[in-house]
């Protein structure tokens, strides 16, 4: 197996183990219960909430991930697995994929719970949109997490701040504008924004490697 | 060979805490580091162990895996003793070939259980976990800072053992330890890091294997040392026989390598002639609060 799976399943595990995921999950189910349980229209519209709610659940995520280990703790993990690159990469795809698992419930529930048809550009514009923003989510958490911000109060304060600023700018890809082009089923859009968001989470892991190595 | 050139850290925009270290790290040649509290020992030592990226100067040579020890080793992990070691081992590159860290914990005596939570065990069973993940890792570099602190008295004579066959084997090694343990370590090179620069301590080396019983020759002076006791460490080829020879003078304890002895402060002097004549070496001596 190679060091990068160890590294994933080890945060992984360490997450599942901790109730510190719990609380971020247990809020997504919850406000996503309701609505697909109703009627919640049509997709892709019937999405625009769901992203909206993934988002600011994905940067906690990340937030919970990337502060599973002790400061000291994390520097032996560091000595072990051969630098801070590395480590970088298994929190990022430790995110990812548990990102993966939120676009899935977000994607799959409504086309259980509900009696519409899920056509095949619809659903490819639902799964771009809850990518886009749960990786946008990813990046903003990884930034708002150690080693750049060691706080917890600062994490919530900047990660709430960051996740309200730009979900709530329609023009500004890629969580505004994905909120902005769900309903629509702007596919190729969307795919755009996907694409978009993964390039951020990979910066923000390659920006905490930078602020590692400056501190 | 891991080299340091010319490696400097400063934290932030702080002063240089360490500054302009050039030094060489070789197999079976332990570094110990000396230096006063605050003197910038543990940074230097995350620096070899690549925990830390230096403000100026490189690392070379720096195997793709290194056994840290910190100073103390915290335990916030919900996993268990057992899976952490699993997944530590996991997450080191290359095929390095580790030993059983089963046998590493039951000679240290780690009694926290294997399978309770990291954050439900003890500081010295933590500790041991710490140990026991870097020890067995099979990494050609360990790094240890303060790896006898937090130990209790009979766990320290085994890490001791296993410190000395890791060097044996041709590990390379970087230590900080104020309890002089290190000192008795064959081939050791002390350096004393003093303003952020790195030297050699002449001075040290040669008093290396006579300081264990230093503090025991100036406690001897006291007129009133009838009531209390101390407590002996030593090390011996036949622990069997040193055993027989040294029971008359208090209590005697066999330990897998060794012999943990307590005796009346009176007649320790006594004791460790006895026990240097026999051919046994001198690990520690401590006075006992009772």
């Amino acid at each position: 197996m190679s060091p990068l799976t160890g590294l994933v399943r080890y945060l992984g595990a360490d997450l599942l183990r901790s109730q510190r995921f719990l609380l971020p999950v247990f809020l997504y189910v919850l406000l996503l219960a309701p609505l697909f349980n109703g009627d919640p229209g049509p997709p892709p519209r019937l999405w625009t909430v769901t992203v909206l709610v993934l988002y600011p659940v994905s940067c906690w995520l990340a937030v919970t991930v990337a502060n599973t280990e002790d400061p000291a703790q994390r520097q032996v993990t560091l000595a072990a697995a051969c630098g801070p690159g590395r480590v970088a990469a298994g929190v990022l795809v430790t995110c990812l994929v548990a990102d993966a698992a939120l676009v899935a419930i977000a994607v799959c529930w409504p086309m259980l719970s509900t009696g519409y048809a899920f056509p095949g550009p619809a659903v490819a514009a639902g799964v771009f949109a809850h990518v886009a923003v749960a990786t946008t989510g990813t990046a903003v958490g990884l930034l708002c997490a150690r080693p750049v911000i060691h706080g917890v109060g600062w994490s919530v304060v900047a990660g709430g701040g960051t996740v309200f600023l730009t979900a709530t700018q329609t023009w500004l890809p890629p969580v505004g504008l994905t909120i902005r082009s769900v309903g629509e089923g702007a596919t190729a859009t969307l795919a755009v924004q996907a694409l978009l968001g993964l390039a951020l989470s990979a910066l923000a892991a390659a920006a905490t490697v930078l602020v590692h190595n400056r501190r | 060979m891991i080299q340091l050139i010319g490696v400097g850290k400063r934290y932030g925009r702080g002063p240089l805490v360490v500054a302009g270290v050039d030094v060489e790290i070789r197999p079976g040649e332990p570094l110990v580091v000396h230096g006063a509290n605050g003197s910038g020992k543990s940074t230097l030592l995350r620096l070899v162990a690549g925990c830390l990226a230096p403000t100026r100067g490189r690392v070379t040579g720096r195997p793709a895996t290194v056994g840290y020890v910190p100073d103390r080793f915290p335990a916030q992990l919900r996993m268990s003793a057992d899976a952490y070691l699993r997944h530590l081992r996991r997450i080191r590159p290359g095929r390095t070939r580790g030993t059983d860290p089963a046998a590493l914990l039951t000679h240290l005596g780690f009694r926290g259980g294997r399978n309770t939570p990291m954050s439900q065990l003890s500081k010295g069973n933590a500790q041991k976990i710490g140990l026991a993940q870097a020890l067995c890792s099979g990494a050609p570099l360990l790094v240890l800072d303060e790896p006898w602190s937090g130990l209790d008295a009979d766990a320290r004579p085994a890490l001791t053992a296993t410190v000395e066959q890791l060097v044996a084997a041709g590990t390379a090694m970087v230590l900080t330890d104020h309890t002089r343990t290190a000192e008795t370590l064959a081939g050791h090179r002390p350096m004393l890091l003093h303003h952020g620069g790195l030297s050699e301590t002449p001075g040290n080396a040669a008093t290396g294997n006579a300081t264990a019983a230093r503090p025991h020759r100036a406690d001897g002076g006291h007129a009133d040392t009838g009531s209390r006791t101390v407590a002996v460490t030593l090390r011996c080829a036949d622990p069997g026989q040193v055993a027989q020879r040294l029971a008359g003078f208090g209590t005697v304890e066999r330990h897998a390598d060794g012999l943990a002895l307590r005796v009346p402060a009176r007649d320790t002097d006594a004791l460790l002639l006895t026990a240097l004549r026999m051919g046994c070496s001198v690990r520690e001596v401590r006075e006992c609060p009772h």
